[in-house]
């Protein structure tokens, strides 16, 4: 990881007559150290990747691109003075992160102040609004209502059972569940929210088997919550249908058999079918070989977003950031995950995949749900 | 009543506060937008930090938990500017929000963790849940605090870089010399002799829980203002604003700094938050990873942090820097006339006085009254629970049943400092005095419950009654006004300690042994004074004493303890010819041959 | 009903288990120790390591302990020793050796979450209700502990010096105990009890560098409120861990989170020797 940090700080690509232009300046704050530190090298490879490659057929608008690293440290101030650096001392033209909803938040105000375009490539719990910013991952509309539904279909799920970390994704999340269930003509039979760091689920648990649900579907932080919860679930022997929206590809793998059975609902799931995937896959294998960091349905928005971006640049014929800003909604991307383009209200209608976890710990595609809506995200920016 | 020397303090602050005013004004002007934004942030965490240096490096008292003032300021800012209103007079308002709501929680922080007989570790885990609880909070707030992902891009003003710097500049001076004028002051004597002995403050009448709160609650507002202007400049607030691991970072950068030496830390603050901005994006677990191996070097091998090395060094080569030995108040006489005994309440009663650890009863049921002008003695072997009646007389927590009277007043449950209050005075056995406080820094603490102490200037004078100069001139210690009581003579420690309980001008003397180790002469111009004080003055003297000749010349009565009760009372012809002392002494004698 | 007594007992023996030997380190070194929550991450990664090595799991606990008390052995030299005569700064010390432990095992290990196997899983069937094996296993684990360390300190020299030092120490010194082998040999027991907890309690959780930071702050609570006796100790645990499962029940896990500090803090606040049964 340390090493592909070093590379992509010092990353002044070869090759063409491009470099004899200035370059165009990504800046990628990331969380390198911190509750993202997991993530992020798979997030900062698939950048590299989308910048060689780019590189390789000439830049954009005949200039070579350079991507500048910043290490957020997941936080709100780790975030600032990643901003601050990447904006005001780099003097970046755009900004393309994956990261923690504090680090945008905290972000934000510095993009606002800066004008830099800011493509923001996490899912997240939602209705984050800027006039600089982009978003091209999923938000609850578009992953919840997968895994609801199949529920409802395949197991006539009638009572449902949430838990969360209680934190702005965790509340975010089950907040559209609890009303998506309601709509759809279920029923919520309890809600509960562990703090961030809690990791003793042991009344929450026993409160679940005690209202007896059909389906359980939990929404707690990344990492640590995730696996408890899980380990702590299977412990007390709980097997109903368990949709976790929180779960991504590569820890259900590292979980094993605890993991076993869970649906999850993703953008981007690595045995994704298609021409597009198996390129990228290749590349990044050919890349970075043993220092490969399995792509993920964070990682890979991040190699779209670069595209995007080198889109609406080439629409706009300039950097100029309104202008971008201005062209990032026409434009669209065939990627890994199908076409993407962020035309609604900033975020982006996205093919959505759902996933049934297996004994070895590989996800398998059960289903697919093409063009998934948003929803309103950002009425007062309708375009 | 400026003194010379607290001239010369304000001088030294107003100079350094102007070149430092001038350096942050011409400043922005050479540097780039990145390098300033960072020192804005710095500068609000470096005003945070100088409380922390307060609190911990002068008072002792070690706390986790600044931070949540921090953030409490900050989320004022926020929370105000977010669902509320904006504007000059929404703004005000949510400054003055955030420092009551800061004042308020340091005041429970305070009820909490500084009560009498509270021990420094249960307050420094006090200061650590505060943070924990406001977070918990914060997080739970859902939409209206922002949870995890905090509260941006709320209204602000968007005022230049150079302004914001200006004004973020102009804060940290400010608390910054407030802070130096009141560690310099009187007042900041009074907080270092809490650091250094708070049993033996508590004894001199100072009031040991009121000044720690109040400290903590004006801690509070300098930190929530500070939260308040870093909010409002960066326009984001988030969780880890007022959480636990910023407020053991302001631990960190204080001890690196050099706690007990205000400009340590704040300058410490900067640097290494600046040095963070550059380094921690390029090495960031290294970076954490080398800092918390410089912390444990420097709180093991460097107790008092970098700065006085590098004080030191700018001092070796530039002699005027060295700090000059501070000028020493000088002794006036004051007018001592103590409280005329009352005639219907001496001025000590003890009642039926029982003492118990455990299963172990050290004192079983005393009586005992003591008149104005009288000097009562207790003898009795070691282990008769001499020590203990006077504790339990000067210390409303410690008996287990039975009252204690003092001018009438019972004293109840009530901590030394409320019963010096009463007009009780006592010393120690031990000499343990302020070790790192000089003669005339010791005596201006005895002087706190009488006259008070200025927050932010040193008096020139130090006003002490006549017994006490007695006391001074016969020890030879007014002539050592200006030495560090750590280095006096054991006969001057001792004389030290009398003279300090003189000077809180009590009505009622409680003398643990006072001529312990000391020579003929010293002994002879103490019982002197002792002989005067009762005669003249009309004090009360309870007085424990192992040599019988210097009780026998001196005392009014005396009362024999032997187990934990009243064996014998009498004068001093009837106790000293008493067949049942001489057996209760010399079976001592036997057990401690054995 | 049912269900809440044995929330409550095994999490009250979880607490106990973890808590213990930050409370043998207070009661003889009269210092709280802030690397306990490293000690317990320490003991969760050598229950990862263990698992690695394809050693069975039930020996985890007893490799962490070993490993703990020889680790504890060398910071008491180095970094506790000369903070005797002053005690805050040893918590500050600790804490600073706290943030060098995590930093090393993320530097060694990454930040991500690591598996340990689990000795046992699946539920036992008390007739209506079944009940998290694992969970019952710590829970006479626990006890043992328990009964482990009183007679330690009731019935060998060691335990009689260490009472001796808790006493009195300069009496103690004064009857020619060696009152620093004494206090070597706390520590190094206390940090192999803290890592022993943390690869007991893995099980129940996920390995990552901060897994033990959620347990220091109620291990502190307990202890300060339990003073220095192990039945207390206990006690406490009873009582506050038995108010965590009851407030998490019935009001709010979140509220169940602060339950321990909140109260400790004002039990202490009524009545300075907590819970302390002497």
């Amino acid at each position: 990881m340390k090493r592909s940090v070093f590379l992509s700080l010092l990353l002044s690509v070869t090759a063409t007559a491009a470099l004899a232009q200035d370059p165009i300046k990504i800046g990628i704050p990331v969380g390198l150290s911190g509750a993202n530190s997991v993530v992020a090298p798979s997030v900062v490879q698939s950048a590299e990747l989308a910048a060689e490659e780019i590189n390789a057929e000439g830049g954009i608008l005949g200039r070579p691109v350079e991507l500048i690293v910043a290490d957020d440290g997941s936080g709100a101030q780790g975030a600032q003075r990643a901003f601050d650096s990447l904006v005001f001392r780099e003097g970046v033209d755009v900004l393309i992160s994956m990261e923690t909803s504090a680090a945008r938040n905290a972000g934000l105000p510095i993009v606002n102040r800066g004008r830099v375009p800011y493509i923001y490539t996490s899912f997240y719990e939602g209705k984050s609004c800027s006039p600089w910013m982009y978003v091209n991952a999923w938000v609850p509309e578009q992953q919840v209502a997968p895994i609801v539904d199949h529920f409802m279909k395949e197991f006539g799920a009638k009572t449902y059972f949430l838990i969360g970390s209680d934190y702005a994704f965790g509340r975010g999340m089950l907040e559209f569940t609890r009303q998506y269930v309601e709509d759809s003509g279920g029923e919520i039979v309890g809600e509960e929210y562990l703090p961030m760091d809690g990791s003793d689920w042991t009344a929450i648990i026993s409160k679940l088997k005690a209202a007896n649900p059909d389906a359980l579907i939990t929404s707690t932080a990344g990492g640590a919550p995730n696996v408890t919860l899980t380990k702590q679930l299977r412990a007390a022997g709980v097997s109903i249908p368990y949709g976790n929206l929180a779960v991504d590809e590569g820890t259900a793998k590292s979980m094993g058999a605890d993991a076993n059975g869970i649906f999850i609902a993703a953008s981007y799931v690595t045995g994704i079918d298609s021409e597009e995937n198996k390129t990228f896959l290749d590349a990044m294998k050919a890349k970075f070989d043993g220092d490969l960091n399995t792509p993920n349905d964070l990682s890979v928005p991040q190699y779209e977003a670069v595209y995007l971006y080198k889109a609406a640049v080439e629409k706009a014929g300039s950097t100029d950031p309104q202008a971008v800003i201005d062209a990032l909604s026409e434009v669209s991307f065939t990627g890994p995950r199908g076409t993407v383009q962020m035309n609604k209200q900033r975020h982006a209608p996205l093919t959505m995949y759902l996933g049934q976890v297996q004994e070895d710990g590989s996800v398998e595609v059960i289903q697919s749900f093409a063009n998934v809506d948003p929803g309103d995200q950002c009425p007062q920016l309708a375009n | 009543m400026a003194s010379l020397s607290s001239k010369r303090v304000y001088r030294t602050v107003a100079l350094g506060a102007i070149t430092a005013l001038a350096v942050i004004a011409i400043a922005p002007f050479f540097m780039d937008i990145y390098t300033t934004n960072i020192l804005i942030r710095a500068f609000y965490l470096a005003a945070l930090v100088m409380t922390v240096d307060i609190l911990w490096g002068y008072t002792g008292i070690l706390t986790f938990g600044q931070s949540a003032f921090f953030g409490i300021g900050a989320y004022a800012c926020a929370l105000v500017f977010t669902h509320y209103g904006f504007g000059p007079l929404w703004a005000i308002g949510a400054l003055a929000i955030g420092i009551l709501a800061a004042l308020a929680v340091a005041a429970i922080v305070g009820w909490l963790a500084f009560y009498h007989g509270a021990s420094p570790l249960y307050a420094s885990i006090i200061t650590l849940a505060l943070p924990i609880v406001l977070v918990q909070l914060i997080f739970a707030g859902g939409r209206w605090t922002g949870s995890s992902s905090g509260l941006s891009a709320f209204p602000t003003y968007y005022w230049s870089t150079e302004t914001w710097f200006w004004i973020a500049g102009a804060y940290l001076v400010l608390v910054t010399s407030l802070g130096f004028l009141l560690v310099r002051s009187d007042f900041g004597r009074i907080l270092v002799a809490i650091r250094e002995n708070e049993e033996r403050a508590a004894y001199l009448g100072i009031p040991i829980s009121r000044i720690k709160t109040g400290l903590m609650m004006a801690s509070g507002a300098v930190g929530a203002a500070a939260g308040f202007g870093y909010a409002a400049f960066t326009n984001v607030v988030a969780p880890e604003l007022g959480d636990f691991l910023l407020g053991t970072e302001l631990l960190i950068w204080t001890a690196l700094g050099g706690r007990g030496t205000l400009i340590g830390p704040v300058l410490g603050a900067i640097g290494i938050d600046v040095t963070a901005s550059y380094l921690s994006g390029t090495l960031p677990f290294l970076w954490k990873l080398l800092t918390g191996i410089a912390f444990v070097v420097v709180i093991v091998l460097l107790p008092r942090g970098l700065a006085p090395i590098l004080g030191q060094a700018i001092g070796f080569v530039i002699p005027p820097l060295r700090r000059k030995p501070p000028q020493s108040a000088e002794l006036v006489p004051a007018d001592w006339r103590p409280i005329a005994a009352s005639f219907d309440a001496p001025p000590l009663k003890i009642d039926e006085l029982i003492c118990q650890y455990g299963s172990l009863r050290v004192l079983t049921g005393v009586n005992a009254t003591v008149k104005g002008g009288e000097l009562l003695s207790i003898v009795g072997p070691n282990g008769a629970g001499k020590t203990t009646l006077m504790r339990c007389v000067s210390d409303g927590s410690e008996r287990t049943a039975g009252r204690v009277y003092v001018q009438g007043v019972e004293i109840g449950r009530g901590a030394p400092q409320s019963i010096v209050a009463l007009g009780v005075g006592r010393s120690f056995q031990n000499t343990n005095l302020f070790d790192t406080l000089t003669v005339a820094e010791c005596l201006m603490l005895a002087r706190y419950g009488v006259d008070g102490a200025p927050m932010f200037a040193r008096r020139a004078e130090i006003r002490m009654p006549e017994p006490a100069l007695d006391i001074m001139r016969a020890t030879g210690l007014d002539k050592v006004l200006a030495t560090e009581t750590g280095s006096l003579s054991h006969g001057m420690k001792r004389g030290l300690e009398l003279a300090m309980v003189l000077a809180t001008e009590p009505s009622v003397l409680l003398l643990d042994e006072p001529t312990a180790g000391l020579t003929k002469a010293e002994r002879t111009a103490i019982g002197h004074t002792l002989k005067r004080l009762t005669d003249e003055y009309g004090l009360a003297v309870v007085l424990i004493e192992h040599d019988l000749d210097f009780v026998r010349e001196i005392s009014s009565r005396i009362v024999v303890l032997h187990q934990g009760s009243v064996l014998m009372e009498g004068t001093v012809e009837e106790v000293v010819n008493s067949e049942l002392v001489r057996a209760v002494y010399s079976g001592e004698q036997v057990e401690a041959v054995a | 009903m049912s269900i809440l007594v044995l929330d409550i007992v095994t999490t009250a023996a979880i607490l106990f288990a973890v808590a213990s030997g930050l409370m043998i380190i207070l009661g003889v070194m009269k210092l709280i120790n802030f690397a306990h929550g490293a000690f317990l991450t320490v003991g969760g990664y050598t229950a990862f390591l263990t698992t690695e090595a394809g050693i069975t799991p039930w020996l985890s606990a007893p490799l962490a302990a070993i490993f703990g008390f020889l680790a504890g052995i060398v910071i008491e030299r180095l970094v506790v020793r000369p903070l005797y005569s002053r005690p805050l700064d040893a918590i500050l010390a600790t804490w600073g050796l706290g943030i060098v432990i995590g930093q090393v095992i993320t530097l060694t290990f990454g930040r991500e979450v690591q598996f340990a196997a689990s000795p046992m899983s699946g539920t036992f069937d008390f007739g209506a209700i079944d009940y998290s094996a694992y969970r019952i296993v710590v829970t006479l684990i626990a006890i043992a502990i328990g009964i482990a360390l009183t007679a330690l300190f009731y019935g060998t020299r060691f335990g009689l010096q260490a009472r001796a030092v808790i006493m009195n120490e300069t009496l103690a010194r004064g009857l020619g105990i060696d009152s620093g082998r004494v206090r070597t040999l706390t520590f190094g027991l206390g940090a192999g009890l803290a890592c022993a907890a943390g690869a007991l309690i893995t099980p129940l959780l996920s390995v990552d560098p901060n897994m033990g930071l959620p347990w220091l702050v109620n291990s502190f609570m307990l202890v300060l409120v339990s003073g220095v006796s192990i039945p207390s100790l206990a006690l406490a645990s009873l009582i506050l861990g038995g108010a965590q499962v009851a407030v998490s029940t019935y009001i709010s896990p979140i509220i169940g989170g602060l339950t321990i500090v909140v109260l400790a803090a004002f039990i202490l606040r009524i009545n300075p020797r907590g819970l302390g049964l002497g």
